[in-house]
């Protein structure tokens, strides 16, 4: 009597090739990410088609479209806001940028009183954040 | 007699790098946003301090941003591509001036923005912000 083998054991599928594509993934999506603080609310900036690249590092104004502040992630009013802006310019090494992130809907009348604040401002660059939009 | 057992190295299992690798796949996939961030300066390092200036000196262009984001010049409403055609004019003129832009508190960031991207696309260089304060 034969005794009918076992069948062989299903070929285990090739995982190096799944490896491979999702670590380029991985790389791309960390290469391309930003980690910087976010503002504590959704905004989108306004479009330009003149915006040049933007430094990292600095510190982050943020305006929401209702006009309301932040600073590198936390919020509050116009005075809070800006005694912390003060104080961290106070101590910002020499060419600290300032970001200020404003949404596009954002009123002036929010914008302009944080653009004052640097008037006179020597020792550093004070940028509108824009989304590079084609012509 | 003993046969001597092959001796196989212990295979390590790479399912939890696979894991591991999946999830910061998602994090950064979820996390990065696709705008291209770019920047308008506002305040820079090495221009010269702001402070009050005339509006009314001839080899100055002012012009008024109302609230509803349209631009007015003398006065009168213009459009962004007639307003391009009279500054690119009075620049090719007088390469040097300055050109004011007196924005109204109610007009929306991107209405400013988009102001500046015409006013760059003229050749204008010396682009100024200006506000009014009671004396």
């Amino acid at each position: 009597m034969r005794l009918a083998r076992r069948p062989p054991p299903p070929p285990g599928e090739p995982v190096v090739a799944l490896i491979n594509v999702a670590f380029i993934l991985l790389i791309f999506f960390m290469l391309i990410g930003r980690l910087d603080a976010t503002a504590p609310f959704a905004l989108s900036p306004p479009l330009s088609t003149e915006g040049t690249p933007m430094p990292g590092g600095g510190m982050t104004i943020a305006v929401a479209r209702d006009g309301r502040l932040a600073l590198d992630g936390d919020d509050g009013d116009f005075a809070g806001v800006s005694a912390r802006i003060r104080a961290r310019l106070a101590v910002a090494p020499p060419g600290t940028t300032v970001r200020i992130n404003a949404d596009a809907a954002a009123p002036l009348g929010a914008l302009l009183p944080i653009i004052a604040l640097f008037d006179g401002r020597r020792d550093g660059d004070v940028v509108l954040v824009v989304a590079a939009s084609g012509r | 007699m003993r046969l001597p057992r092959r001796q196989f190295a212990p295979r390590m299992s790479i399912t939890s790098l696979i894991d591991l690798m999946l999830i910061l796949l998602f994090f950064f996939m979820i996390s990065s946003t696709y705008i291209n961030l770019r920047m308008i300066p506002l305040v820079s390092a090495g221009a010269a301090a702001a402070g009050a200036v005339a509006l009314d000196r001839p080899d100055r262009l002012l012009i008024r941003l109302g609230a509803d984001g349209a631009p007015a010049l003398a006065g009168g409403r213009v459009d962004h591509p007639s307003l391009r055609r009279i500054v690119a004019e009075r620049l090719a003129r007088d390469p040097r001036g300055a050109v004011l832009v007196l924005p109204s508190g109610g007009a929306s960031t991107q209405a400013l923005v988009s102001l500046l991207d015409t006013l760059a696309a003229a050749g204008a260089r010396d682009v100024r912000l200006v506000r009014l304060e009671a004396r």
